[in-house]
């Protein structure tokens, strides 16, 4: 090849390496927003942090992992008390494991991760937990093994997900009992639920007998639903794992101790203390990393991260996203209180991405992460924030999902938004998604497309929102799709609508209120209700009446018109009071003329929807007058009348407060009909070009 | 093969008009579903702040809800457009066998863009095969030079042959796509598997790419046989494919080097491109017009790469011929 040719081939070369780099999408570095200093312990006007929690369901557990088999062999030892007022003689457990049994289990007959479509390609991926003896321990053991029973709330007499035990001597109220439970477990392989596994990876969770909770005087523990989640007391955890040499492990809670036993096998303790649920992992390919969160204001916090080997370059980014929830939720409810946090990228194909355990919780990542779409960003703050709410408020996440999703989902935005930016708009290609964080594929960025906070739910608002009251249970939505919606999505815009209307200072203070008062206390939303009348003065009951407990969709829209104000024409009084025909005046084509010439303009606010909110409007003129008003929001529509020059803008709700009205494009009117034409060319332009390269690309196949 | 692309773009220089007709074709027709689109936009736009908001940048809540109630080809209107998006997009398409009119997409309930849209490519390739024939007997003369008159004569001379070629083309696609469909069920079992997602995408984007060059060697032979009718007066689209195939088989490196060396220069006019829309601000009627030249010269660009390769064929073929 001559000389020349080589030199434009390399300077080719490199013009496409640059300008892909310079091309794509860099948005500007985000500074975030100042955050309030944290509250402490004991912070003036709120209430007392709890430093433990009632600790009445406390677990010991040794257990033997074979990742041959896959299979895990337990024994545990409960020390439960009865927190209630009644003597309880019937005890029931949850084995989670078993919506994995087979196609029968209540989870398996619903659409969704643990359906029968995800699960039988082949015997592998069914799990299942079979307890081998149930005793009760004390001054006289109790063999109450041949007592056990499932129960099955629903009818289906296939689904083993709970089980009860009896016992002849009833647990008094205030009095303790202890149970040795032992099991066995198969783990599941794949993403058939979020525990399984998959080569040398090992994602254990809801994986041992755990007693249900007697709560509002009588036994709360559900079969394990198709996508509902967990509830259950808090303890002390004190876990012993045996499993070979060779794997890195990661569970909830310290490290207490780690010893080799003589057939070449490890021992790991872990102890965790306030806790109500322990998760643990296993994998020989981990990577682990360390960063240390102390900030001031804030209880000092090792994160220890567990990532894949092929995410090692995104590890900065999940420790920096760590550090941004333990932030911002920290201030915004309550610092989080327990010494560490594990953080796990999960393993391709493991589907054990996106969830949330007591001090440990699971990312997701792509190896092509651009930073613009907060990927792995948007994710570990989430999860990392649910320990916030799950983990240390405890609601009953079968029943009232919203309260910790939702409330998770409004603070994971606003974090995100405060700390990283607005989102970009992406999508991926040539790839694709097998669920929970496996994403393949080409990433690419759209170039200057931001979707504000909130923005991304209000599409399934729209289509979707009406199907079903927000609060209700879990399991009696119309579909997966519904229950999160009303979990996630719709919730967490109430909480930014109420966020805008309250002013954020009282919304940190409910939050704080709440988050504190209710710490280990599994508050329902009649508690959170209370809340905000207790902090705000009361009368907030009629806005929760139309967002929680509805199905109703809010959208506000404005509409104007500006007329030159009407000048008197026909017969009218003459001079001498009878009536005298008067033409109407011929309008001024001067400059001058139509400068002095006044109008009459007509703002009306308009309610499509059916949820009532006070709105704000802004009316804009053209010599520089501003208008602002407000109205109840009541009626269908309300009309406010200007006289004198004509407007320009009119917006209803301009600080975009009510975040939950589900079509904000309509909230804005403008006089000028120039943007509408620019625009429309400008994007006819744009999709013209696209469309004839696709029609040139027809040339490839004919 | 370097040899026979600098001489195809020697002849594709003497007649460059070729590209601005074959441009304008491509135009009218894209036109026909764009100017609506633009009636249509500025109307839904009228008096709305979101206008204000799109012509600055682009609204994502107005377009959210916008894109819901579309049902015809305006749905195709999109973020995913923006920058190198489009190239993304199509190539997609192109690769789900959605083209043309989606004769060789599998397991889809609807077709991802709309079916006018569908159709209108259809017409396009129906209106290149109908050029071909007189687009390859121009480069074929010496001197270069053309009428339109001549041009259009040349062009139904070989109607009936470039469009049987055509057809035989579709055709081998077709087996291409039908062999692809459980070799991606395959790899994708694979990825699915991977221990990493290194591996996965690796598999993903290579299974992918490997369709992408069965594509090109398909196109390859069949843009040679076309070639090859004119060069030699073929009547039969059958044996001038097995020719091609021969041909093709004997010189495999400089007929698929000239597809690689075009390969690389598409590859760097996508990256101009994208480094010429990124530095662009587009808002009101004169930035629109540079941008409106921008993107017509990229289309003419990549309609010169193809009538560059077809004249390149032609030299490659003379510089095989056997001599008398």
């Amino acid at each position: 090849m001559r000389p020349r040719t080589q030199g434009l081939l390399l300077a080719a070369l490199l013009s496409v390496a640059l300008a892909l780099e310079s091309a794509q999408a860099k948005g500007p570095g985000h500074e975030p927003l100042p955050l309030p200093p944290p509250a402490g312990k004991d912070a003036p006007g709120l209430p007392p942090l709890p430093e433990v929690s009632p600790r009445n369901a406390s677990y010991t557990i040794e257990v033997l992992f074979d990742p041959e088999k896959r299979t895990i062999t337990g024994s545990l030892v409960l020390d439960w008390r009865n927190t209630s007022d009644q003597a309880l003689a019937s005890f029931p457990f949850h084995l989670y494991w078993n919506a994995f049994r087979n196609n029968l289990s209540t989870s398996a007959r619903g659409v969704g991760r643990r359906a029968p479509a995800d699960r039988m390609k082949d015997e592998r991926s069914f799990g299942w937990t079979e307890v081998k003896s149930v005793r009760r321990l004390g001054e006289v053991e109790e063999d109450l093994t041949p007592t056990l029973s499932y129960l099955n709330e629903d009818g289906n007499t296939d689904d083993r997900t709970v089980m009860q035990v009896r016992s002849s001597a009833p647990v008094a109220p205030g009095a303790s009992a202890r149970f040795r439970i032992e099991w066995e477990s198969r783990i599941p392989h794949g993403s058939v639920g979020r525990a399984g596994w998959v080569h040398d990876y090992h994602f254990i969770v809801q994986w041992f007998p755990k007693i249900g909770v007697f709560w509002q005087g009588q036994w709360n523990c559900h079969p394990f639903y198709t996508w509902t989640e967990f509830f259950s007391d808090f303890g002390v955890y004190d876990v012993k794992l045996t499993l070979p040499r060779g794997f890195v492990v990661g569970a909830t809670g310290r490290l207490e101790s780690k010893a080799e036993n003589p057939d070449g096998s490890e021992s790991y303790r872990f102890v965790q203390e306030d806790v109500h649920d322990f998760a643990w992992t296993a994998s020989r390919r981990f990577l682990e990393r360390r960063a240390r969160f102390d900030e001031a204001g804030y209880p000092a916090v090792e994160i220890r991260l567990l990532l894949q080997p092929e995410h090692a370059h995104l590890g900065d980014r999940y420790l920096e996203a760590a550090k941004i929830a333990l932030r911002t939720y920290g201030t915004w409810s309550a610092p989080y209180p327990y010494p560490q946090i594990t953080v796990v990228d999960p393993a391709w194909g493991s589907g054990s991405g996106g969830m949330e355990y007591p001090t440990l919780f699971t990312g997701g990542a792509s190896v092509l992460a651009p930073p613009e779409l907060q990927s792995p960003e948007g994710v570990t703050i989430h999860e990392a924030g649910h320990q916030f709410w799950y983990g240390l408020v405890a609601n009953n996440e079968f029943e009232e999902a919203w309260l910790d999703e939702g409330f998770n989902s409004y603070m994971t935005s606003k974090a995100a938004d405060r700390s990283l930016g607005p989102e970009a708009w992406g999508r991926r290609y040539f790839g694709a998604d097998y669920g929970r964080g496996a994403r393949a594929g080409w990433p690419f960025v759209a170039p200057g497309v931001r979707i504000s906070r909130g923005s991304e739910s209000l599409p399934g608002l729209r289509q979707g929102g009406e199907a079903d009251v927000m609060a209700k249970k879990g399991w009696t939505y119309r579909d997966g799709g519904s229950y999160g919606l009303n979990s996630y999505g719709k919730p967490a815009l109430v909480l930014q609508t109420l966020e805008g209307l309250l002013g954020e200072e009282t919304m940190v203070k409910l939050l704080r209120t709440y988050a504190r008062r209710f710490r280990f206390a599994h508050p329902t939303t009649e508690d959170f209700l209370a809340t905000v009348d207790e902090v705000t003065g009361g009368g907030w009951r009629s806005y929760f009446n139309e967002t929680f407990f509805s199905g109703d969709l809010c959208d506000y829209a404005v509409e104007v018109k500006s007329e030159p104000v009407r000048q008197p024409a026909g017969f009218l009084p003459g001079p001498d009071g009878t009536p005298a025909y008067r033409e109407a005046p011929r309008r001024g084509r001067a400059k001058d003329d139509r400068r002095d010439e006044r109008f009459e303009t007509r703002v009306t606010i308009l309610r499509h929807g059916e949820v009532r909110l006070p709105v704000e409007l802004r009316v804009e003129f053209e010599d520089g007058r501003v208008a602002n008003e407000r109205w109840n929001g009541r009626d269908r529509w309300y009309r406010f009348q200007y006289e004198g020059q004509k407007a320009v803008r009119a917006v209803v709700d301009p600080g975009r407060k009510i975040a939950i009205d589900v079509n904000p494009s309509n909230n804005e009117w403008i006089a000028n009909e120039r943007p509408a034409r620019r625009a429309a060319t400008k994007w006819a332009a744009r999709y013209l070009f696209w469309l004839q390269n696709l029609l040139e690309l027809h040339t490839v196949v004919g | 093969m370097l040899a026979s692309l600098r001489d195809g773009g020697r002849s594709l220089g003497l007649n460059w008009g070729l590209v601005v007709l074959v441009l304008v074709t491509n135009l009218a027709l894209a036109l026909v579903v764009a100017v609506p689109l633009a009636f249509q936009l500025e109307a839904e736009l009228e008096n709305r702040g979101a206008s204000s908001a799109m012509m600055y940048g682009f609204d994502y809540d107005w377009w959210s809800q916008w894109s819901e109630r579309q049902q015809g080809p305006e749905t195709a209107l999109g973020p995913e457009l923006l920058g190198t998006g489009f190239a993304l997009k199509n190539l997609e398409l192109l690769l789900k066998g959605w083209l043309p009119a989606g004769l060789f997409a599998r397991g889809a309930d609807r077709p991802p863009v709309d079916p006018l849209i569908l159709a209108l490519g259809v017409v396009y390739l129906v209106l290149q095969a109908f050029l071909t024939g007189g687009i390859i007997s121009v480069f074929r003369r010496p001197r270069g030079g053309w009428t339109l008159r001549g041009l259009v004569h040349g062009c139904g001379f070989y109607l009936g042959r470039m469009f049987r070629l055509s057809l035989l083309a579709l055709a081998a696609a077709g087996i291409v796509f039908a062999a692809n469909a459980p070799f991606a069920r395959f790899v994708d079992g694979l990825a699915r598997e991977a221990v990493s997602g290194r591996t996965a995408l690796v598999l993903t984007l290579g299974r992918h790419a490997l369709l992408l060059v069965a594509l090109l060697l398909v196109h390859m032979v069949f843009s040679h046989a076309r070639v090859l009718m004119v060069r030699e007066e073929r009547l039969s689209a059958l044996l001038a494919t097995v020719s091609s195939l021969g041909l093709c088989a004997r010189r495999l490196l400089p007929a698929f080097g000239q597809y690689l060396v075009l390969a690389a220069v598409a590859a760097a006019l996508i990256a101009v491109f994208a480094l010429a829309d990124s530095w662009l601000t587009v808002i009101g009627y004169r930035s629109q017009l540079v941008a409106l030249v921008l993107f017509e010269a990229f289309v003419a660009a990549r309609i010169a790469l193809r009538l560059w390769l077809l004249a390149s064929q032609l030299e490659l073929q003379r510089a095989l011929a056997p001599r008398p």
